[in-house]
């Protein structure tokens, strides 16, 4: 059970009581810090028992159409209204099922879970069932990128091992990555998974020739941030977010220094990384940040290694600074 | 006997990422001050006020359309507001033409406004998180909001689903062409969000992905804004048009459909749009529209992505089903093809403001119309999660 003490709010979502003015056009305009919330204890009713067997029995319960014999997973209703509302009953299902169709992964995530992306979200038809779940959906082996969940895979339901009573208990990963104990085992934890842990790239040693691209590349990549750095609409991308990413690459490293509005490239180590960014080849980074390929397809291609997966956001900005040179180039154009 | 209604009146203000100088009650009334400016009528003359708001965090109040009734003129009239996720603007001109060919009213307003980009997020200190976020309370709260649902990804179970159906179809090269295509219509909107924002469909497929397997630039961009319709029973409307001298533009089919939020037997069924399908034939037929092939020549869909576009197309009869890339590999949709679709750039490149973006597309559809001098249009609106809700309305000079 959960039992870490942890607000509905985090406090990183909590600004200060303040505001700010903007100017437009010479005119000021006021723009306050602002919030509108409400607390709930929230009922869950006729799904209490669908989530406390989750969370005390690991287990997964449906219901079951006492006249079309429609079994639902979650037991969405007491009623079948396809059975002029005739009585449902709870059934246990199985643990085991397949995708409903491949699901999507989400890399650009709402505030609230930043911190999960990428994750894949999909619809599990569960053995015994025949409506689908929406659950999570992880892989053992790293970041899930598509093509390794599809319409058809099968997956196996996994319970956290701090449980609270909520949809986000549970979560799939492919059978396929998996042991025969283990997809056997009813109430498997997550604990019990053998997770690739992140390991950081390493990066051959560099040749003469691979050193004299590095230097070129380096130089171009300078190039390129400072105009960034020149760029008003880049600059605004970055507005009130410091990261200090060190780079790695076969003929060398460097530093990316974001600080509110500016971004530089330092040669020299600061004396906080924030995360580090490995690609064997320098020019892959290059090429991102001339909008020549997103930077996020990079990481999501494994051209490119990223040792926080948080900081896609910071990879999205990167980006979105890339685009924002771009457009200026062809506006000159 | 149900009467006739047509569009006498039509406004749109700029749709930009945001608003910096105005409010939602301003922008509220911008548009329906140049709406009633358009019809030559007073907004005394107007009966009743129909409000397309989706989101109330987003205007950050609860029933956000009682402080914009009065500001409007609209005090001690009849007025409601409607909420149906996307579809919303789309709603409330199926709302206002219902009670209007009921004979309740004479004339109406329909004001669709949003002012989405307020939401901040400070963790990572841009709004599109936060945007997102207060979109992702439209999920299911007991199982889905939890798990990261949000309105892409609930979307993008539809077209992956589509493509397990069709592995052919919704190719990269395409999807891109058809968002290139948007991004040069744009260019002629003036209220366009993304009027001078031109991409090639190389930029396209380089921009990245946000959430598999959509790209940014296959994607709606969040807007604020607002856009309003005068609409009016056909006596009034044929007066009111002899007065402007500009013809009217009759709603002659109306059609709607919500699926199942949920899927397998007997729900949703992933792979497609029913309620576009539902939606469009019930409009056809109300239309008296046999083989909308050869009837529609106008589409402003709602493109929320590139991809559900296509798929719209499809659902929508114009083109079969598994084969939606025929819209640009038999130059359908590409300039100078048999269907102009989203002339105004969409969703994507005009502008998403919610609330506002169907009755935009009824606006563009109207003045493409007006401009061609005949025709048909069909005006689409989708929302809610994996596109369960349709609403289509059909556009007619007669």
């Amino acid at each position: 059970m959960n039992d870490r003490k942890e607000k509905i709010i985090p406090s990183k979502y909590i600004p200060d009581v303040g505001a700010h003015t903007e100017t437009i056009d010479g005119n000021p305009y006021l723009v306050a810090n602002d919030t509108m919330y409400t607390f709930y204890r929230r009922t869950r009713g006729e799904f209490s028992a669908f989530f406390l067997a989750l969370r005390d029995r690991k287990k997964l319960l449906g219901c079951k159409c006492s006249k079309c014999g429609l079994v639902r997973v979650p037991p969405f209703l007491t009623h079948c209204p396809d059975c002029d509302f005739a009585p449902t009953e709870q059934i246990e299902v199985e643990q085991i099922g397949i995708m409903n169709s491949t699901p999507p992964i989400t890399y650009f995530a709402t505030a609230l879970f930043q911190h999960m992306a990428p994750y894949g979200r999909g619809r599990v038809i569960f053995r015994g069932a025949d409506t689908a779940m929406s659950v999570n959906l992880y892989t053992t082996t790293g970041i899930l990128v598509p093509g390794m969940i599809r319409k058809g895979t099968e997956v196996k339901l996994v319970f956290r091992d701090n449980r609270i009573g909520e949809v986000t208990d549970v979560f799939c990963v492919p059978t396929a990555e998996l042991s025969r104990e283990q997809i056997g085992k009813k109430g498997l934890q997550e604990s019990e998974l053998d997770w690739e842990a992140p390991v950081e790239p390493q990066i051959p040693t560099a040749s003469e020739q691979d050193e004299s691209v590095f230097r070129q590349t380096f130089d171009e990549i300078t190039d390129i941030i400072s105009r960034m750095n020149s760029n008003d609409r880049a600059r605004k991308d970055i507005a009130d977010w410091k990261r200090n990413i060190q780079v790695k690459t076969r003929g060398g490293q460097f530093v990316i220094v974001i600080d509110d509005g500016n971004i530089e490239v330092e040669e020299m180590e600061p004396l906080t990384i924030d995360f580090v960014m490995v690609c064997d080849d320098p020019r892959t980074l290059l090429d991102g940040l001339s909008y020549r390929g997103a930077i996020t397809d990079s990481v999501i291609n494994k051209k490119l290694w990223i040792s926080k997966n948080a900081e896609f956001t910071t990879v999205f900005k990167l980006d979105r600074m890339a685009r924002s040179v771009a457009r200026a180039r062809k506006v000159a154009e | 006997m149900s009467r006739r209604v047509g569009i006498v009146g039509a406004a749109v203000t700029p749709f930009k990422a945001t608003w910096r100088e105005k409010t939602y009650y301003e922008l509220a009334q911008m548009a329906t001050r140049e709406a009633v400016q358009d019809a030559l009528i007073s907004i005394r003359d107007v009966d009743a006020a129909f409000y397309g708001i989706y989101n109330d965090i987003f205007e950050r109040a609860a029933i956000p359309e009682h402080a914009i009734h009065g500001l409007c003129g609209m005090q001690n009239k009849f007025g409601i507001r409607i909420s149906t996720g996307g579809a919303t603007g789309a709603y409330t001109m199926s709302a206002a033409h219902a009670y209007l060919a009921a004979g309740r009213f004479k004339t109406a307003l329909v004001l669709g406004v949003e002012k989405a980009t307020d939401c901040f997020d400070f963790s990572s200190m841009s709004a599109t998180p936060e945007v997102i976020k207060s979109i992702g309370w439209s999920g299911d709260s007991f199982f889905e909001q939890s798990i990261g649902w949000s309105a892409s990804d609930s979307y993008a179970e539809v077209v992956l689903a589509y493509m397990d159906e069709h592995p052919g179809d919704l190719k990269p090269e395409i999807t891109a062409q058809i968002s290139s295509i948007l991004s040069e219509y744009a260019k002629d909107n003036p209220v366009a969000q993304r009027q001078h924002d031109q991409v090639t469909p190389e930029e396209v497929i380089n921009s990245r992905m946000v959430v598999y397997p959509f790209r940014e630039l296959e994607i709606c961009v969040y807007s604020e804004g607002a856009a309003a319709l005068i609409l009016a029973e056909e006596e009034t409307a044929l007066a009111i048009s002899r007065n402007t001298g500009k013809p009217v533009v009759w709603i002659t089919g109306v059609g709607e459909a919500n699926e199942h939020s949920f899927a397998g037997k007997n729900q949703k069924n992933m792979a497609r749009i029913m309620s576009d399908y539902y939606g469009s034939r019930r409009a056809y037929e109300m239309a008296g529209i046999t083989d909308p092939t050869k009837s529609i020549e106008v589409v402003e869909l709602h493109d929320a992505f590139v991809h559900q576009l296509e798929i719209s197309m499809a659902e929508f009869g114009l083109v079969p089903l598994g084969r939606a890339d025929s819209l640009v590999e038999d130059g359908l949709m590409t300039p100078g093809g048999k269907y102009v679709v989203n002339r105004c750039g969409g969703l994507i490149y005009c502008g998403h403001a919610v609330g506002a973006s169907n009755i935009m597309s009824a606006w563009s559809a109207r003045n493409l119309l007006i401009e061609r001098g005949r025709g048909a249009a069909l005006v689409h609106g989708t929302g809610s999660t994996v596109a369960q809700y349709t609403c289509c309305l059909i556009l007619e000079l007669q």
